[in-house]
């Protein structure tokens, strides 16, 4: 059995769509990872796995249990991590891992243990009687991961869990992700908008855009989808119509932005001599040229013509309504 | 069998307890409020509402004794057969646990705002179960304040039975319970700590002064008595004065367990509104 199976999900509010028909399905042990610009509706999707949205229409399971018609068993297989921190701040971290214990049942000697066990993993051990209002982003970060862990989860969900944190603390949660994973065959879902980071941790990589899920597979495989090296060429005065057709030895051409093409090649330094002179036998005049082995940047660019980077400016956070 | 699991309740009692207790040097300011009341108003007008502030009138044919006589009889069932005082202080406890209710509603939509509402949302426990967890802890919290300024009320009043004051706290728990499940019910619906504040003002002033604390019930225009009647924190007033003082007053039909049914009603009905909108709450409103 599957962890998940998102079946042709839509989440509309009002009548703005969020997340527009996606389907994917999560294997056991496997971290599994929702890379896209925010308002992609990645943290739309995992609210309503984890059961605290309702979807307008489509299926989910999670572990073979209905999200909405099976919520409570949903919620006692999953732990979460939200985006924004969810912590009580005028508690201690002990505190704050005693009542979330608490709340998913557990109790006495058994919830004892788990706590100083979690907080050990995180490294918080000594700060457990301190109030986590005195505690760095990366402190209540990790605090969360030992929360959304107390209960023994068959599933993780991380959304965006490095977030605003400086490299060190970065580092430190991915070797935690990584740690779950490999002692504890964990199923772990995250979003992240981190290209690098759904690289280093994902066995599989999804991407959305829009509502929707434009590629999705491993980072090999989705590298795989452009080839071997990709080329920019920017020209002045925008885009030649022709320019495609005109040039030899492509692999596949796509026009990225309003002057810039995009050249798949299968060696891009025995490749470029050749374009090169093609295009100034042509007449056009070039202001730059590029060349990268492919990344997971250059995949979005491929397939939405915006740079993720970009993307993340000109689609602001959507404004969180809470009434 | 087990019934059912009380864990997630006692999980949010004891946040609520701890929060209030990690916060315990702000027990002052919750504290002083009550306090100014009962110092200003209270000495105030404690002073004018006596018979001692009537200082021989000379009325010719009435001798002065039986002047004071009359003055001090009209006094006694006004006030209930004690003085402002002890009348208005007595009062003063069901005012602070009122207020503090509501406090507990603004601390739900702090809860909304820093995202620790979404943590009790996922948990796999009765939503109710979790609500009313919150509701009592809150209560317990209000209680002991409630406590602390009737402690404090023995240094300016005269008249307060302590022995009274084990009942007067179960009276206040009950009151607490229904005003705090109110104060959840407008800080779910709203999502602002401003607006919240507007309608709260606009409700508490109107109930406070409608509910006999200030002044007795019987002597309030008639309609403001009708009110008066329907305002649950009348019979609250009304049985915390009387284990606190033995005085009986309010309309006529009051008395103790009258009290405790409309209190306990109240309590009933606006705790099961309570945990049916955080049924429904989800992180959409």
């Amino acid at each position: 059995m599957d962890a998940v199976v998102v079946e042709n999900l839509v989440k509309k509010y009002r009548d703005v769509g969020a997340v527009n028909g996606v389907s994917f399905t999560i294997r056991r042990g496997e971290i599994f990872s929702l890379l896209g610009p925010n308002g992609a509706g990645k943290t739309t999707t995992i609210h309503i796995i984890a059961t605290i949205l309702k979807p307008t229409s489509g299926k989910v399971l999670v572990f073979g249990h209905d999200i909405v018609k099976e919520a409570d068993v949903v919620r006692k297989d999953i732990g979460i991590v939200f985006q924004e921190p969810s912590l009580d701040n005028q508690l201690t971290a002990y505190d704050n891992l005693y009542v979330h214990g608490r709340l998913y049942g557990l109790r006495g000697r058994e919830l004892e243990e788990t706590i100083y066990k979690l907080l050990e993993f995180v490294e918080l051990n000594e700060y457990a009687r301190k109030q986590v209002r005195y505690f760095s982003g990366g402190m209540k970060r990790r605090l969360e991961i030992a929360r959304a862990l107390m209960s023994n989860p068959d599933m993780l969900i991380l959304d965006e869990p490095t977030l605003g944190l400086d490299p060190q603390s970065r580092a430190k949660i991915w070797d935690y992700i990584r740690e779950l994973k490999k002692k504890y065959n964990m199923t772990i879902l995250m979003t992240t908008h981190y290209m690098d980071e759904a690289e280093e941790l994902a066995d599989r990589i999804a991407i959305m855009d829009h509502g929707k899920i434009i590629a999705m597979g491993t980072a090999e495989e989705l590298k795989n989808m452009i080839g071997n090296d990709v080329i920019y060429v920017r020209f002045d005065k925008g885009l030649p119509e022709s320019v495609c057709s005109s040039l030899p030895g492509l692999k596949d051409c796509v026009k990225v932005g309003s002057d810039t093409v995009e050249l798949l090649v299968e060696n891009a330094t025995k490749a470029l001599p050749e374009i090169m002179s093609s295009i100034y036998a042509n007449g056009y005049r070039v202001l730059e040229v590029s060349y990268k082995k492919p990344t997971l940047n250059e995949v979005f660019l491929h397939l939405t013509g915006r740079e993720l980077r970009d993307s993340l400016e000109s689609n602001p956070v959507p404004h969180r309504r809470w009434r | 069998m087990r019934l059912i699991d009380l864990s997630p309740f006692i999980a949010m009692v004891y946040r609520q307890v701890k929060r209030w207790w990690s916060a315990r040097s702000r027990i002052f300011t919750t504290v002083i409020n009550p306090l100014i009341w009962i110092i200003f108003l209270g000495l105030g007008w404690g002073a004018v509402l006596s018979p001692s502030s009537v200082n021989s009138p000379s009325i010719s044919g009435l001798p002065v004794n039986t002047i004071t006589k009359i003055m001090q009889d009209y006094f006694n069932r006004l006030f209930g057969g004690v003085d402002y005082v002890t009348f208005m202080v007595s009062g003063m406890s069901v005012m602070t646990v009122f207020m503090a209710s509501f406090l507990g509603g603004i601390s739900v939509i702090w809860d909304k705002q820093f995202g620790y509402l979404k943590e009790t949302l996922v948990a796999p426990a009765p939503r109710w179960l979790v609500i009313t967890g919150r509701i009592v802890g809150d209560s317990i919290v209000n209680v002991v304040q409630a406590l602390i300024i009737i402690l404090l009320s023995f240094i300016i009043a005269t008249g307060i039975n302590p022995i009274g004051i084990l009942p007067t706290l179960a009276y206040l728990f009950i009151t607490s319970i229904a005003f705090s499940s109110l104060g959840v019910v407008i800080a779910l619906k709203l999502g602002s700590v401003e607006g919240f504040q507007m309608i709260v003002n606009l409700l508490t002033m109107p109930l406070m002064f409608m509910s006999g604390v200030f002044y007795p019930i019987n002597t309030m225009p008639d309609w403001m008595k009708i009110i008066a009647q329907f305002n649950p924190l009348s019979y609250a007033v009304h049985s915390v004065r009387y284990w606190l003082t033995g005085a009986n007053v309010g309309l006529d039909y009051m008395n103790l367990s009258i009290d405790l049914s409309v209190l306990a009603s109240s309590a009933l009905v606006l705790l099961a509104l309570a945990g049916w909108s955080f049924n429904k709450a989800s992180v959409e409103d």
